[in-house]
Formats: C-alpha cells, sequence, structure tokens
C-alpha cells in the first residue's frame, strides 16, 4: 500500500482549500463531539471510580448548615463493621478575595487515612504539625501554591482566621479543589465547640454499607441531630444527578455533530470522485482492479476525516488543560478532561465519517462502466 | 480493397475476432454497434482500424482491450480467450498484456510525466528502484528523458501523448491499443506520433492496434481495416507494409 501513498497524497493536493476546510470541518464537529460526550464519561467514571467505596457520609436530617455534636464518634465506632470515623468541619475560610474561595474542612490528623486513595502527600507532617494542611492539586495550580508556603484563610462562618502551612497535597479524588486542616487546630481556634458538620465513616466491606447507614440513622433516631447517612457513591451520585439531564442533551448534541458533519464530508467526497471519474476510468482501463480504486478513494477520505478528528481531539484536549488551571466554576468538573477512551472514541468516529462519506461514491466509480464513463467524459 | 492472401492461423495472431456482434440497448432501442466481425490480426504488425463515425471502431478496440465485452461470439488477443474472464481477471490480464493510449492522453494531472509512466507498474510487485529503471527507459523511448519531472499542464498536446504512449509501453505489454492517438493533434504533431508508433513496432516488435479516421496514418501502417456501420468490410495494405500482412475472413 505504501507505493500507493504518493498517489493519494497528490490526489489530497489537487485541491487544497476544500480539503482544509473539510479537514476543518470535521474538526470542529468532532471537536464538539469530543466534548460533549467526555462530560457523562468523565461522570459515569466517577462513579464508577465510588462504586466499591467503603466510605460513608453521614450529615445531619436538617443540612449542612446544622452541625452533628463531635460526641457522636464513639457511639458511631461502636457500630458493627465500622473501622474509622473522621468528624469533618466545613470551616469555608477565603483566601485574599471573596472570588477565590474554595471549600476548607477540617478533620482530625489521626483519621487523615480515611482518604489515602486520594493521592496525600505530606501525611506525616500533617500528623505533627498542628496548623498543617493538605491542599488539593486543582487549587495548588489555581493559585500558583507550594509545599511549604504559609497560607492565611479569612473566617466567613466562623469569626476567626486560621493560618496554615502547607506541607502536602491531594492528587485525586471527586473533589479536586479544597483545602483540609486538622480538627484540632480549628477546636482551638473557635473555642472548642465541639461539632462536626459531617463523619465520614470507613467500613470493612463495601456490601455492609447499606446496612451501616441503616445502622447509624436508627442510633441517632429520635434523638436532637438526627442522622441522614448515604454511601460516598450516592453521595456523589447526587451532586451528579442535577446534571444528568444536561449530559444526555451533551450526548444527543455530540451525535448531532457527527451526523451533520457525515453528511457534509459525504457531499465533499462524491463531489470530490465525480470530478475525477475520468480518471478512475483510465485507471481501470489500465489494470487498476476496483478494489484497489475503492481503497485509493476511501483512503484518501479517510486520511481527510481523521486530520480532522486528531485536529479536533488535540484541540479539546488542551482546551480541558486550560480549564482545569482556573476553572473552580465547573464544580465536580473541575478536573474534567477528554479521557483516553473518549479519545480513541473520537478517532474510531472519525475514521467512520471518512470510510463511509466516501465508500458509496467511491464503490460507484470504481465499479461504473469504463466505456460508459470515457464515452460521457470525452 | 485489397485484401490479402495469407492465411495466419490463430497462434500467429495478435487479436482473433471470431463472429463478434455487440449490441446496445439505447432506451427502446437496440444499436448493433458490431454486426457478425471475424478477422485476424497478426503479430507484430502495425494495423489501423479505420472507418466513418458510428462505424464500431471504438467498440471493436474496447472489446480487444476487454473494457467491453461482447454479446456475442469469441475474442482472443494473444492466444488467450478473454471473452470469458471475469473482472478481476480481466483486469490483471489487462495490466500485463495491453498498452492503452487515449485521443485525449488522458494522464493524472496532478502527476509528474514519471509519475504517470510509473502509474501501470505500481500493480506489479517491482521495487522502486526497478520501476525507476523501466520509467526511465520508458520516457526514453518516447523522447522524454528530459521531460520526467514536469505535470502534464507543462507539457504540450504531441509531449502529453507521447507520456501516455511512454505509460502504455511501461510494462511491455502484448499489444499497444491507440483510440485516435492524433485526434487532438497538430499535423506536425501527429506524425511525430505515427513515426513513434512505427519505431516502437520495429524496435520493439509491438503489435500496435490503432483506430483512427486520419487518412495520413494509412502510409505509416502495415494493414487497414475498414468497418463500416458495424459491418468489417475488409483488409487492405498500408504504406508500411511490403507484402501481405493480414488475412481475413469476411463475416457473412
Amino acid at each position: 500500500m505504501t507505493k500507493y501513498l504518493t498517489l493519494i497524497f497528490k490526489n489530497l493536493l489537487r485541491s487544497k482549500r476544500r480539503n482544509i476546510l473539510t479537514i476543518l470541518s470535521i474538526a470542529v464537529s468532532l471537536f464538539i463531539f469530543s466534548v460533549l460526550v467526555s462530560l457523562p464519561t468523565f461522570a459515569n467514571q466517577m462513579l464508577a471510580d465510588t462504586t466499591s467505596s467503603v466510605r460513608i457520609i453521614c450529615r445531619t436530617k436538617m443540612g449542612l448548615a446544622y452541625p452533628l455534636p463531635v460526641a457522636y464518634k464513639p457511639k458511631i465506632a461502636a457500630i458493627p463493621h465500622v473501622v474509622a470515623v473522621a468528624p469533618l468541619v466545613i470551616y469555608g475560610g477565603i483566601y485574599h478575595e471573596v472570588s477565590d474561595q474554595f471549600p476548607s474542612v477540617a478533620t482530625e490528623a489521626a483519621q487523615i487515612d480515611m482518604w489515602s486513595d486520594w493521592g496525600l502527600t505530606g501525611v506525616d507532617e500533617f500528623k505533627k504539625i498542628k496548623t498543617a494542611c493538605l491542599v488539593a492539586e486543582g487549587t495548588m495550580r489555581r493559585f500558583n501554591l507550594h509545599v511549604g508556603q504559609q497560607i492565611q484563610l479569612r473566617g466567613t462562618v466562623y469569626p476567626f482566621n486560621v493560618t496554615l502551612t502547607i506541607v502536602g497535597t491531594i492528587d485525586k479524588g471527586p473533589v479536586p479543589s479544597f483545602l483540609i486542616f486538622r480538627h484540632d487546630y480549628f477546636e482551638e481556634a473557635a473555642g472548642s465547640p465541639g461539632i462536626a458538620h459531617e463523619f465520614w465513616v470507613r467500613v470493612d466491606d463495601s456490601r455492609v454499607v447499606p446496612e451501616v447507614c441503616a445502622a447509624l440513622d436508627n442510633q441517632f433516631a429520635n434523638s436532637s441531630a438526627e442522622t441522614r447517612s448515604v454511601s460516598e457513591a450516592a453521595a456523589i451520585g447526587g451532586i451528579l444527578g442535577r446534571y444528568r439531564i444536561f449530559m444526555k442533551l451533551a450526548e444527543f448534541l455530540g451525535l448531532v455533530a457527527v451526523v451533520a458533519i457525515g453528511l457534509v464530508a459525504a457531499n465533499t467526497a462524491a463531489m470530490s470522485i465525480r470530478e475525477r471519474r475520468s480518471e478512475i476510468a483510465v485507471m481501470r482501463s489500465i489494470g487498476f482492479p476496483s478494489g484497489v480504486i475503492l481503497s485509493l478513494l476511501v483512503g484518501e477520505s479517510m486520511i481527510v476525516a481523521l486530520s480532522g478528528g486528531v485536529i479536533g481531539c488535540g484541540v479539546a484536549f488542551g482546551l480541558f488543560k486550560v480549564f482545569a488551571l482556573n476553572a473552580d466554576a465547573l464544580g465536580p468538573f473541575v478536573s474534567l478532561h477528554v479521557p483516553p477512551f473518549v479519545l480513541a472514541e473520537t478517532l474510531a468516529v472519525a475514521a467512520l465519517i471518512g470510510l463511509f462519506s466516501a465508500y458509496v461514491p467511491a464503490r460507484a466509480a470504481a465499479k461504473r462502466s469504463i466505456v460508459e464513463t470515457l464515452r460521457l467524459v470525452d | 480493397m485489397n485484401a490479402t492472401d495469407d492465411i495466419i492461423t490463430e497462434e500467429s495472431s495478435a487479436v482473433t475476432l471470431d463472429h463478434v456482434t455487440r449490441t446496445y440497448k439505447r432506451d427502446e432501442f437496440e444499436v448493433r454497434a458490431l454486426d457478425d466481425v471475424t478477422l485476424d490480426i497478426p503479430r507484430k504488425s502495425f494495423v489501423a482500424i479505420m472507418g466513418p463515425s458510428g462505424s464500431g471502431k471504438t467498440t471493436l478496440l474496447n472489446l480487444v482491450t476487454g473494457i467491453d465485452h461482447a454479446t456475442s461470439g469469441r475474442v482472443a488477443v494473444g492466444g488467450e480467450e478473454i471473452s470469458t474472464m471475469n473482472e478481476r481477471e480481466i483486469a490483471a490480464w489487462r495490466a500485463r498484456h495491453i498498452g492503452l493510449v487515449f485521443q485525449f492522453y488522458n494522464l493524472i494531472p496532478v502527476l509528474t510525466a514519471f509519475e504517470n509512466v510509473e502509474l501501470p507498474l505500481l500493480l506489479t510487485h517491482l521495487s522502486k528502484a526497478d520501476r525507476k529503471t523501466h520509467v526511465e527507459s520508458a520516457l526514453k523511448a518516447v523522447g522524454l528523458a528530459d521531460r520526467m519531472g514536469h505535470y502534464p499542464r507543462q507539457l504540450s498536446g504531441g509531449q502529453e501523448q507521447r507520456v501516455a504512449i511512454g505509460r502504455a509501453i511501461v510494462t511491455d505489454p502484448t499489444i499497444l491499443v491507440a483510440d485516435e492517438p492524433t485526434g487532438d493533434l497538430d499535423a506536425k504533431s501527429a506524425e511525430e506520433i505515427l513515426i513513434l508508433l512505427t519505431q516502437l513496432k520495429t524496435q520493439f516488435d509491438k503489435t500496435i492496434v490503432m483506430v483512427t479516421h486520419d487518412p495520413r496514418s494509412e502510409r505509416f501502417v502495415d494493414t487497414v481495416y475498414r468497418l463500416d456501420k458495424g459491418v468489417f468490410i475488409g483488409a487492405e495494405k498500408g504504406g508500411a507494409s511490403t507484402k501481405a500482412t493480414a488475412a481475413l475472413q469476411i463475416s457473412a
């Protein structure tokens, strides 16, 4: 096939403007496709990552504004299958300006291993230093922070500021932009209120999660602070559920973009092949089999479509990289990226556009009577 | 008409048409383009098929090259019967045995003279270096060794036709078939092409079958076969003939 490459590339160069425009239109549509398809894929991946989670989030029934007494901790720890309990306080401070806000929480230093699967670094220092904090990668990048740096957060909910030293980072996990510091520092600064907005509970087996959730809520039923416990997967699913309709719409629009550009590419391929029908007839008359002609024409079309696909994927990939630097507004999607699967899928779609747009006109040209074609053209 | 008296056998024939008829459907009408034609064209001869428009010249050529099929009758080229070959077989056979030259040259405009001539060789298993050697020889044979890198738009009509002839001979085919090769050329260029074809016949022992309207061609060929309204009327010696070169069996 390599000996035909010169022929293929020379044919591609015969109408540069048309091919460049076709490549760009395919690139734009596949950029849209890869971006739109990335959203549900990313969300599904987030959910899949937490399906086997052994963590439970226990909050008050009345909502996050109402804290639970930290004294619940030993009662929770006593429930069968519970292996660790971490109280979490939502501090809600701001860094520099109001617009520089990101989630900041406090937890017990000894329980930081609760989130060991989130790629924590500097855990040892966190356990040693009372003012230590760990900062998620997204926040580190956004404010150009570095390990060892001292930062101050101004309290908005609580009337005090905290001065923290970054001792490590949080490299992955479902919340890519936040900060976590020590609960004992919070208690000291707040005057020991003895509260927790959430308890994160780890159990010994993911299969007992529903059972432990029920036991937790039963434990505190009819108390002054009743609880509602959900699995980590359900909590994330709840957040993502708000975006579900947009994700379906995104998938549909991605498909529409592909179909639309497929029709445009088919029209372009048909025009291109029609213009060359006499050449095709001549090539067949000098012995080129129909199969080779078909392969050459479809090959040209696939090169055009794949070029568009590569450009579209590249732009989408690069754009998300830029967004990821400073896009807390994307909420749980702040670490949105084009997954390798979607990149492969987009390139496969590009190849299919190339294949199907050219196949019908190319096959017709490769099969048409040589005599009739030469007579019509002459 | 000076019909020749020598009877040639199929073994010595480059082309044999045996009671060949070709009909076409044009809407509700049936057009009989060739009507029971029987003729033999000897090997290593340069022959012209002549006749008025609509006489069936090009149809005959299409049957000889296998790009069209006879409605009835038998077509054999180089001793091989091609009427029974399927599309794949006929394409492979054509690539090996037939060199085609068209009236309007039909070069690929985006390819250089070298690449146009190389085109049929892409169907072979020759290495790139061997292809280069063959192409250079072919272009040298047609007098365009210094125009290899030129695109068709950079060549004159006569030069384009020479490139087309180079493309036709590069695979060393059994038969060179030319459809009105001088039809789109001025008198000087036309004569040059006819001289080139004559040289190819004498130097390389090629069998050349040429369809033409051009009466000047008669002095270059060995035999002229005449058709009228799809019927083969006979053969006569051309100007290049020193002896009878064809036997014919006029169809009934």
